[in-house]
C-alpha cells in the first residue's frame, strides 16, 4: 500500500487506464507513420516496461494495435518507453546474434527538466513546481521550437509533459530519425548552449554570437528582468549571487567591489545587484583608459548570464544516442499519477489530467473517454499525428531532391 | 629479393572493386623489372601525382616484394600511432602537424620531383591499402584507423600549396559543392558574416575587422544540407537555415574530411567481408595480425649499442643512485631502483629490465658490476664470492662479454608489457599496466601531478594506451616553453631510455638557455 503515500495509482488504477483510456490506437500510427498496416517502423521498434518492484523489461515489441494493447494491459506496467527502430524485431533479439542487431532509427529527441534551473530558482524546490517555474520550460520550449523549425527545417515534433516538471521533444521528420550517434550528438552541441551546470563558471562565448545564439538573447531578453530580477530573484541571496552571477563577470576588480559592496548592505534584491554591477564599474572603469572596452566586455557578460540563466538546458543523455529509451507519451507518472499529456497552447502542470480524476470523470460520464479532461490532449496528439503522416507520404518527391543534392 | 609471384603462381592485386583482393592462379602476370613500375603503374601514380594527395579511391597496382609490404606497413603504421596517440593526448591539429611533419619527411615523403615521386606515391598507397586489411577487423581498430587517416589527410591537406589544393579539389569533381549566388549571400550577408568573423578570427588569425570584412567578401559559400558537415554543426561554425548549412569556401578541408572518412569507412567494412574470401594464409596473415595487434613501434632501437652520451662520465655507479640522476628515469625504472634497495636483491625480469637500462643510458660493463655487486651485497645477505658465482656471468651477459656475445638493447615498452606480468616481489613491467589505480595514484600525487591531470593518466591507463600514459606523465611533469622542435620533441614516448634522455636533454637546454639569459645581463 505503499502507493497511498506518494498519491501515485496502484496496479489496479493502471490496470483501468490501459484498458479504457490510454490510446494506443493514436501512439501505434504515430511511430508506425502510417494509418495503414503495421509497417517495421512499428514491428520493429523496441518498446521497455517499468515495474513498480524496480524490474525492467527491455526488448519487447509488438505487431498489432490489438496485440500492442493486450501485451502492456496483461505485463500493466507502471510506465513503458519507447526505444529505436531495429533491423529486427527486438523480441526475437535471444534467437538472433547479438552482433546482427543494429539499431536503425529512433525519432531525435531532447530532454528538459526543471532541476537544472535550480541556481536560479527560488519558487520551488525539489519536485515542486508552479506556473511561476514553468516559465523556464516554457521559454525553452520556445527557443527550441524556433531552432527546430528555422535552422533544422523540422516540421513534425511535439512536446509532451514528462509528468512532474520537465518536457520531452520528439521529433518524427524523416531526416532526424535517420540520424546516427554522431549527427545527434553534433546537433545537441548545437542547441546546447550551457554546459557546465553548476553554473559557477562564466559561459565566455565566442564574439559576435553565432546567428543562433544571437535570436536567442533576442527572444529572451524581455522576459530577463521579469521572471528572473522579479519573481525568482536568486540573487538576493547574497551567497548564490557570489556564486552564480559575480562568475559571469570579466573584471576581478569589479568582482571584489561588487562582493565587499554586498557583504557591507546585503540582501539587496537581483535587480539591485544587476544596476550595482553597473554603478560600481562605472566606478572601476576610472582605473582603465579602454573605456570602450570595457563597457563592451560588461555588455557581453550580461548577456551571457542571461543566456546562462534562461537558455534551454537539455538533458544529453536522452539525446545523443539512437537506443535510448524515453517515457511514452500519455503514460501516469507513478509518483505524482499525472498523465505525461502533450503540451498544448498556455500548459501549465496542474492542467495536466490526473488518474484518478479521469477515474471519476469517466463514471459520471458513463466511460465516454470523449467527455474527459483527456480528450482535448488526445485530439491535440491526433492533429499531430495526422498532419506528420501526410507530410511522410509526400516525402518522396521531396526526398529525391534532396538527395540529389546529397550525391 | 623474394618477389611476391615468385612463390607461387600467384598474383596478389588489388581490383577495381577498390577494396577486394583478388588472387589470380596462372602466371598471366607480367613480371617488371625490379624497383621499375609497369607501364599501368606509371599511369595510375602520375594520374594521382597530378594532385600530391588522393581519396585512396583507386587500388594500387603491380608488385610488392614482402619485406616492402611489411616495411612500407610498419612506416605508416608509425606514423598512424604518432597521430593517435596526440589525439588521445588532446592535441590540437596544429600541434600535431608540427609533430608529424618530421617523421612524415622521413617514412612517408611526398615532395620529390619525378621519377621518384611514383614511388613515393606507391609506397603511400600500398601502405594505406595494406593497413586497411589491417585495421578492418573490429569496430574499434576500424574507427581509430579512419580517425587517424582522416587526420593525416588535413595535415597533408594543408601542406599544399593554395594553387594544389584547389587542383586537389577540382580533381574530386563532388557534386555537392554547389556555389550560392551572390544574392543569396547578400541576402544571408549578415548572419554569414557573423558565423564566420570569430573564426577568421581565431583559426585564420585575422585580428583587423577591415581585413576579416575583405576576406569575407572574396568568400564563396556552398549551401548543403546540414548532415554533410555535422561536425561544423556541432561546433556552430557554420549557419544553419531550413536545414542546409552554408559553408564558407575555406572551410571545405572539413567537408573533404569528411567525405574522405566516409569513403574509408565504407571500404574497410567492404575489406572486412572480403578478408575470408582472400585465398591468403602463411604469407601475408601473419605480417597483418602482428601488425594490428598494438604493435608499439619506437624509433629509438636504432641507434645501436650505446644510447646515451656518457662522453663526460656523468653516469656511473655511484651517479645513478643520484637525486640529479633518478629525477630522469621513468616511474618503471624508480620503482625498480626502490625494489633493489629495499631488498638489496632483483629477479631475473627485473634484472634484465634495470641492468639494460642503465646499459642504455651509458653505465659501462665495469661500473654495472660495480653496481650491482654493491647493491646485492650491502644488505649483508650475500657474500661478494656468492654474487661472482651466481650473478656476475648475467650481468657481463647483457654486456656481450659472455656466452654469444649478442650485445642487448635496452627494452623499449612493447619488450617490457610482452614479459609475464609481475607477480609478489617482482618489480619489473609497467607501473600503468600493472599497478592499481590507487597506487598509481598515490606515486603520481607525489609528483606533484593534479587530480585532473592524473585523471587523464588514469583514463588511458584504462584505455590500454600505456605509453600514452607515460608520455602523459612527462608532460606533465616538464615543462614546455620553447618552440624550439629540439627541445620541444612531444612525439610518442614508447621507450624508457627515450624517456631518460629527453627529460635530460630537456633540463640540459634549459641550463643553457638560462645561462645564456645571465651572460646577457
Amino acid at each position: 500500500m505503499s502507493s497511498t503515500k506518494n498519491n501515485g495509482p496502484s496496479p489496479a488504477d493502471m490496470e483501468y487506464y490501459y484498458r479504457q483510456l490510454y490510446p494506443f490506437t493514436d501512439i501505434f500510427h504515430w511511430l508506425n507513420h502510417s494509418n495503414g498496416e503495421a509497417t517495421k517502423d512499428m514491428t520493429h521498434r523496441e518498446f521497455a516496461m517499468a515495474f513498480r518492484s524496480g524490474a525492467y523489461k527491455r526488448y519487447n515489441s509488438y505487431n498489432s494495435i490489438a496485440e500492442f494493447k493486450s501485451q502492456i494491459e496483461k505485463a500493466n506496467p507502471d510506465r513503458f518507453e519507447i526505444g529505436a527502430i531495429y533491423n529486427k524485431p527486438p523480441r526475437e533479439r535471444d534467437s538472433i546474434l547479438k552482433s546482427e542487431m543494429r539499431a536503425l532509427e529512433k525519432e531525435l529527441v531532447f530532454d528538459i527538466d526543471m532541476d537544472d534551473y535550480d541556481s536560479y530558482r527560488t519558487c520551488c524546490t525539489g519536485a515542486m513546481v508552479c506556473s511561476k517555474c514553468w516559465k523556464f520550460i516554457t521559454m525553452a520550449m520556445m527557443i527550441m521550437n524556433i531552432t527546430l523549425t528555422q535552422d533544422f527545417g523540422f516540421k513534425d515534433f511535439i512536446w509532451v509533459f514528462s509528468g512532474r516538471r520537465g518536457a520531452h521533444c520528439w521529433i518524427s521528420d524523416k531526416r532526424a530519425r535517420q540520424m546516427n550517434d554522431l549527427q545527434r550528438r553534433n546537433i545537441l552541441d548545437y542547441v546546447n548552449v550551457v554546459r557546465d551546470r553548476s553554473n559557477e563558471k562564466r559561459l565566455n562565448l565566442m564574439r559576435p554570437y553565432h546567428p543562433h545564439l544571437l535570436r536567442s538573447l533576442d527572444l529572451l531578453k524581455p522576459y530577463f528582468a521579469n521572471v528572473i530580477l522579479l519573481e525568482q530573484d536568486p540573487w538576493a541571496n547574497d551567497e548564490n549571487a557570489f556564486k552564480t552571477l559575480l562568475t559571469g563577470l570579466h573584471d576581478k576588480n569589479l568582482v571584489e567591489a561588487c562582493r565587499k559592496y554586498w557583504t557591507e548592505n546585503p540582501y539587496r534584491s537581483s535587480s539591485q545587484k544587476w544596476t550595482d554591477i553597473d554603478t560600481l564599474a562605472a566606478k572601476e572603469m576610472k582605473n582603465t583608459k579602454r573605456h570602450a572596452e570595457y563597457i563592451l566586455k560588461l555588455k557581453e557578460c550580461k548577456e551571457d548570464i542571461i543566456l546562462q540563466t534562461l537558455y534551454p538546458k537539455l538533458d544529453i543523455e536522452v539525446t545523443k544516442q539512437t537506443i535510448h529509451l524515453l517515457k511514452a507519451p500519455f503514460c501516469i507518472h507513478p509518483a505524482t499519477g499525472n498523465v505525461c499529456v502533450p503540451i498544448i497552447k498556455g500548459f501549465e502542470p496542474e492542467q495536466a489530467p490526473k488518474l484518478l480524476q479521469l477515474q471519476q470523470e469517466m463514471t459520471e460520464n458513463n466511460d465516454n473517454v470523449k467527455e474527459t479532461s483527456l480528450q482535448k490532449f488526445i485530439d491535440h496528439f491526433e492533429t499531430f499525428v495526422n498532419q506528420m503522416i501526410e507530410h511522410n507520404e509526400i516525402e518522396p518527391s521531396k526526398k529525391r531532391e534532396y538527395d540529389d543534392l546529397l550525391k | 629479393m623474394r618477389r611476391l609471384a615468385a612463390r607461387r603462381n600467384n598474383d596478389l592485386s588489388f581490383d577495381d572493386s577498390n577494396t577486394s583482393i583478388k588472387l589470380e592462379n596462372g602466371s598471366s602476370a607480367s613480371f617488371s623489372i625490379n624497383g621499375a613500375l609497369s607501364s599501368d603503374e606509371q599511369k595510375l601514380y602520375q594520374n594521382i601525382n597530378k594532385t600530391k594527395l588522393s581519396f585512396y579511391d583507386l587500388p594500387p597496382q603491380g608488385e610488392i616484394t614482402l619485406e616492402e609490404f611489411e616495411k612500407w606497413a610498419i612506416d605508416r603504421l608509425k606514423i598512424l600511432q604518432e597521430i593517435q596517440s596526440c589525439i588521445s593526448r588532446n592535441k590540437q591539429i596544429k600541434e600535431i602537424a608540427t609533430i608529424i611533419k618530421p617523421q612524415l619527411q622521413k617514412l612517408l615523403p611526398t615532395t620529390s620531383a619525378t621519377p621518384d615521386a611514383f614511388l613515393e606515391r606507391k609506397k603511400d598507397y600500398y601502405s594505406h591499402y595494406i593497413l586497411r586489411l589491417c585495421f578492418c577487423r573490429t569496430k574499434e581498430l576500424r574507427e581509430s584507423f579512419v580517425r587517424s587517416e582522416t587526420l593525416l589527410f588535413k595535415i597533408r591537406f594543408n601542406m599544399l600549396t593554395t594553387t594544389d589544393q584547389t587542383k586537389f579539389v577540382q580533381s574530386l569533381n563532388l557534386p555537392l559543392l554547389q556555389f550560392i549566388s551572390d544574392e543569396e549571400k547578400a541576402q544571408l550577408g549578415p548572419q554569414l558574416y557573423q558565423t564566420a568573423s570569430p573564426i577568421l578570427q581565431f583559426q585564420l588569425n585575422l585580428n583587423d575587422e577591415q581585413q576579416r570584412k575583405a576576406f569575407f567578401a572574396r568568400e564563396r559559400y556552398i549551401k548543403l544540407p546540414f548532415e554533410n558537415v555535422i561536425e561544423l554543426v556541432g561546433n556552430r561554425q557554420v549557419f544553419i537555415k531550413d536545414g542546409f548549412a552554408y559553408l564558407a569556401q575555406f572551410q571545405q578541408l572539413n567537408l573533404l574530411a569528411s567525405e574522405f572518412s566516409n569513403n574509408i569507412s565504407e571500404s574497410l567494412i567492404k575489406t572486412f567481408q572480403y578478408i575470408p574470401r582472400l585465398n591468403e594464409d602463411d604469407r601475408l596473415l601473419p605480417i597483418l595480425t602482428h601488425l594490428s595487434s598494438g604493435y608499439a613501434v619506437t624509433d629509438f632501437d636504432q641507434n645501436d649499442g650505446q644510447y646515451g652520451d656518457n662522453s663526460d662520465n656523468e653516469i656511473n655507479a655511484e651517479s645513478v643512485w643520484s637525486p640529479d640522476i633518478m629525477k630522469h628515469y621513468p616511474l618503471s625504472v624508480k620503482y625498480l631502483m626502490e625494489g633493489l634497495k629495499r631488498n638489496h636483491h632483483l629477479r631475473y625480469n627485473g634484472r634484465q629490465q634495470l641492468s639494460l637500462f642503465l646499459k642504455g643510458i651509458g653505465l659501462s660493463a665495469d661500473e654495472s658490476l660495480k653496481f650491482f655487486a654493491k647493491a646485492f651485497t650491502e644488505g649483508g645477505n650475500m657474500t661478494m664470492e656468492k654474487f661472482n658465482k651466481e650473478y656476475r656471468y648475467n650481468f657481463r651477459h647483457n654486456y656481450g662479454l659472455e656466452g654469444n656475445r649478442i650485445n642487448y638493447k635496452p627494452w623499449d615498452c612493447r619488450t617490457i608489457l610482452s614479459k609475464p606480468r609481475p607477480g609478489r616481489g617482482d618489480y619489473h613491467g609497467c607501473p600503468f599496466r600493472d599497478w592499481s589505480h590507487e597506487k598509481l595514484t598515490s606515486e603520481l600525487q607525489k609528483m606533484n601531478m593534479t587530480p585532473s591531470q592524473i585523471s587523464s593518466v588514469l583514463d588511458s591507463c584504462t584505455k590500454g594506451e600505456y605509453t600514452t600514459a607515460n608520455t602523459k606523465v612527462f608532460e606533465f611533469t616538464h615543462d614546455f616553453n620553447g618552440s624550439d622542435p629540439d627541445i620541444n620533441d612531444q612525439t610518442l614516448i614508447a621507450h624508457p631510455n627515450l624517456y631518460f634522455e629527453r627529460s635530460r636533454q630537456l633540463e640540459k637546454k634549459k641550463k643553457e638557455v638560462e645561462a645564456k639569459i645571465k651572460g646577457t645581463m
